[in-house]
């Protein structure tokens, strides 16, 4: 970002400015089977400003962002920001102070793209894949990101970290059918112990997968969630305990009480943490330039803090709060053997698992399951399952043990009650 | 009136040749996608107001396609010194020539490819719009989203907020290879009215959405919105569940342009033949539905957010005829894919920007009409759904499932309405025998581009989807 971009958001006459500048490396490789489908780079730079003007009466406070092109002339930034200025005046919120600046623990980070995106290849590489289930296809993303962030309150602090992802299609087949399993993993840089892991088991679902039989309806039953779409259950109480949810009115959550109505399962709690290991999440500041730190969201399933931008978080009086990037959710009062017990299906691949955070709806495609009744295990695959959190998270169970996902460490098993369709 | 092309790439077009120039002493082939589209959004509610001039396809930057021996490298940038290209040319061939030494190190094989077709090929496209997202009066159009807001809040019941969305963008891309120059500009705006209601302890929203290849002049239709939204969000509130199990169904246009989307466009996707990972290539010539089932798509079959001149690979936009009385008659390709299948591009190849990669990507995505009309295929049901509203689908082209998450379901016993309303429902199945269970449609057809569609969980695009009511079997929970 170019000084003179600073000093003329300075000179804008805005009440209040913020300007978020983000350069990004980028290496991405795309494979089919293990060809090189094709290779691309990326340097770009995106320069985001937001000004803010009072109304004349000092009650309101409105804004308006944009990103200023770093091709733009002096003269067309000029032109956005007396835009911006004008698009802002438009804006009646109620008014709120942008934060203050404070102390900020930037760790210096080293990474390089290329060793990171050399390390993914060679893990999808050595993967122990066979005649029957193998790789179909990956692609691997590698970003360096350098981000700084300035406002009208003396803040301007820079981070610099890497995010990755790799999308991974797995094939499985047999005598005239062949199955796929869909994988997307995000991280900070490459952990190759845990995607072998996770991979390895991939193609192991991907056999199980050619041996399904149809999901049969079985109305109300356990289901036991041990994979990444568990996330879904645990992201729904940390929306519902964001800011923006809870002003807006979709938000019923009070502090001090609990977030899950007659609750007869394990307590919730859920922090955020200021860094999780190889998390995509961790940066030092958040994208207001709040420095994040660990806070206590939900303590043993009582609302403690809610959390997110400084607007919302300004009108309910949250004022110590920030944008949370990572979350840990405790483990609960069983082991997962303990939780694996009865009559239950583990549903281990969904089309596409979802929990509505505003309606609290629940839905899901079932792709591969594995059935626990009458002593014995059947595979399955097909149906769906449905339900409604405001129900189900009062039997919600999770194990004691943890698992992370990126930028959530969450039980490695969880287990509520919904309903399942199948074949009559 | 006609959407100016932007004068920053008209600008810098003789740059970009040159480029071009440069890069091709190396590379045997070299293309240029460059972008420029603006736009704005604003969120007006009860409680909150935003204004961006961000929208889902704003962006400036560039993108360098090469080929040499056989595979395809990408170049994504966005600071660009016109006065000296030969930079950039040195700073792409850097970057690339970085990424080919890990692959060396890795012993990385190419999938090679033959060299992308450069025909000779001009284009000069100004679509025609009433107005400008740059020039919209954003003040009364602050003023008039805000009255909608407050006067839904005085009609409805029990509600939260009332929530408007509008939209709009300019878009202006160029693309240039050594034979190609092609440019076009259009205009395309969408907006939503979400009621948000709460009743004890349950939240419901509908989103009553507008759509077209057209300017900020779209939004004064949200007005017409608010009785029909108030309606929905009241029905949703008060919904039961539904006794999951196999049901007759009538899809409203919207839910068919979902099962169109979902069970059938991801699945002709070319790419994903490519990959094998579709089970379409080998259906191709083969029944997938009744004799009832046309299904075509392509920028050019219908006009909404979507239809454009060009894709994002020089190719010019078609109108492919996917699905013909029930059998598969072919898919929609990319360039590259094209290429690699031997076959036409049919202008589907799409990026989310100028810094993503192009896939296959659907643009409208419609089933045809019928000769029947709603009352008839509601009176031929014993006992079924009239499903009603989308919130979300996931593709399966491997093996054609379905999953369709729809807003809600009317009751329907001895051929008539009953008043009993349940949501949401998740419709699942095998899309052959969805499609093959298709036995009415009605005489009319809608098409809607609010939606962003994903490839996977990633690169989202603009697309539009529709359809007649379609009248058929499915399972529902």
């Amino acid at each position: 970002m170019q000084d003179y971009l600073i000093e003329l958001v300075k000179n804008a006459g805005a009440d209040a400015w913020e300007i978020n500048d983000v350069q990004k490396n980028g290496w991405e490789f795309y494979f089919i089977k293990h060809k090189l489908d094709q290779n691309r780079v990326k340097n770009t730079e995106h320069t985001t400003v937001k000004l803010f003007k009072k109304s004349a009466d000092g009650q309101y406070l409105g804004s308006a962002v944009s990103e200023i092109a770093p091709t733009a002339s002096k003269e067309e930034a000029e032109t956005i920001l007396k835009k911006l200025l004008f698009q802002a005046s438009l804006v009646k919120n109620p008014v709120y102070t942008l934060n203050e600046k404070k102390e900020v623990a930037v760790k210096e980070t080293s990474f390089d793209v290329s060793a990171i995106a050399r390390n993914f290849i060679e893990v999808m590489q050595e993967l122990p894949e066979t005649d029957t289930e193998y790789i179909n296809s990956y692609e691997i993303f590698v970003n360096g990101i350098t981000r700084r962030f300035l406002n009208s309150n003396r803040i301007d602090v820079t981070a610099s970290y890497p995010s990755s992802m790799i999308e991974v299609v797995v094939n499985a087949r047999n005598e005239g059918h062949e199955i796929e399993l869909y994988r997307n993993y995000t991280s900070g840089s490459c952990d190759a112990a845990a995607l072998k892991e996770n991979l390895k088991k991939t193609l192991l679902y991907g056999r199980d997968r050619l041996k399904t039989q149809m999901t049969p309806a079985l109305g109300n039953m356990d289901i036991v969630l041990t994979t990444d779409a568990a996330l879904e259950v645990y992201q729904y109480f940390a929306n519902r305990m964001s800011c923006g949810y809870k002003y807006q009115g979709l938000s019923d959550y009070e502090l001090g009480e609990p977030v899950i109505k007659d609750a007869a399962g394990d307590k919730l709690t859920i922090t955020a943490r200021a860094s999780l290991p190889n998390s995509s999440g961790n940066c030092p500041f958040d994208a207001e330039g709040a420095p994040v730190r660990d806070l206590t969201i939900i303590k043993d399933t009582k609302a403690e803090h809610f959390w997110g931008s400084r607007q919302f978080a300004s009108y309910l009086k949250a004022e110590d709060s920030f944008i949370v990037g990572n979350f840990e959710v405790a483990g609960g009062a069983k082991t997962s053997e303990e939780l694996l017990g009865g009559e239950y299906l583990e549903i281990v691949e969904f089309s596409d698992f979802q929990v509505d955070p505003m309606t609290g709806s629940i839905a899901g495609e079932i792709r591969l399951g594995y059935l626990h009744k009458n002593d014995e295990t059947r595979i399955v695959s097909g149906g769906s399952v449905s339900g409604n959190m405001h129900k189900a998270a009062s039997g919600l169970h999770f194990s004691s043990e943890t698992v992370q996902y990126d930028n959530y460490i969450i039980p490695a098993v969880t287990r509520l009650t919904l309903t399942v369709t199948g074949v009559e | 009136m006609k959407a100016p092309f932007s004068p920053y790439l008209t600008g810098i077009a003789p740059a970009i040749k040159r480029l071009i120039a440069i890069l091709g002493e190396r590379y045997e082939y070299v293309s240029i996608l460059s972008t420029d589209s603006s736009g704005f959004r604003m969120s007006v509610g009860q409680r909150a107001v935003s204004v961006a001039n961000a929208t889902m396809m704003t962006e400036r930057g560039n993108v360098v396609r090469v080929m040499k021996d056989g595979l395809v490298s990408e170049y994504a940038f966005n600071t660009f010194d016109p006065e000296h290209p030969e930079k950039t040319a040195e700073e792409a061939m850097k970057a690339l020539d970085a990424q080919f030494e890990i692959l060396k190190i890795t012993g990385s094989e190419v999938y090679e490819t033959g060299l992308l077709d450069d025909e000779p090929l001009t284009l000069f496209v100004e679509y025609e719009t009433e107005t400008l997202p740059e020039t919209c009066d954003q003040e009364a159009l602050i003023a008039e989203l805000t009255e909608i807001s407050n006067l839904t809040m005085e009609k409805g019941e029990g509600l939260i907020d009332a929530r408007l969305n509008a939209q709009s963008t300019h878009i202006s891309k160029m693309f240039i290879s050594k034979n190609r120059d092609m440019r076009q500009s259009y205009v395309y705006s969408e907006g939503g009215l979400i009621p948000i209601a709460f009743k004890n302890g349950k939240n419901s929203f509908t989103n009553a959405g507008v759509s077209g290849r057209v300017g900020p002049e779209l939004f004064r239709q949200l007005r017409d919105k608010i009785d029909d939204a108030l309606k929905v969000v009241g029905e949703l509130l008060d919904a039961g569940t539904i006794e999951p199990g196999e049901y007759d169904i009538i899809a409203s246009p919207e839910v068919s342009g979902l099962i169109a989307h979902e069970a059938f466009g991801h699945g002709v996707e070319m790419d994903m033949f490519v990959k094998g990972r579709a089970l379409g290539v080998d259906y191709i010539d083969k029944r997938v539905g009744s004799d009832l089932v046309t299904m075509h798509e392509g920028a050019l079959c219908a006009t909404n957010v979507t239809t454009y001149a060009f894709d994002d690979e020089g190719t010019p936009a078609g109108d492919v005829i996917e699905i013909d009385h029930g059998i598969l008659k072919t898919g929609i390709c990319d360039a590259l894919s094209a290429k690699r299948l031997g076959t036409r591009p049919t202008g589907n190849g799409k990026r989310e920007n100028f810094e993503h990669k192009v896939y296959t990507r659907m643009t409208n995505t419609v089933f045809d009409s019928g000769n029947d009309n709603l009352d008839a295929m509601i009176a031929s049901i014993d006992h079924g759904y009239l499903l009603c509203g989308m919130r979300s689908g996931m593709e399966d082209p491997k093996h054609w499932g379905i999953q369709c998450i729809i807003e809600r379901g009317y009751e329907i016993k001895d051929g008539k309405l009953t008043g009993k309303i349940v949501a949401p429902i998740v419709m699942t199945g095998y899309v052959p025998d969805l499609l093959g269970s298709v036995s009415m449609a009605s005489n009319d057809r809608e098409i809607f581009g609010c939606g962003g569609c994903g490839k996977g969980y990633k690169e989202w695009v603009k697309v539009a989807d529709g359809g007649p009511y379609l009248k058929a079997k499915a399972r529902l929970g």
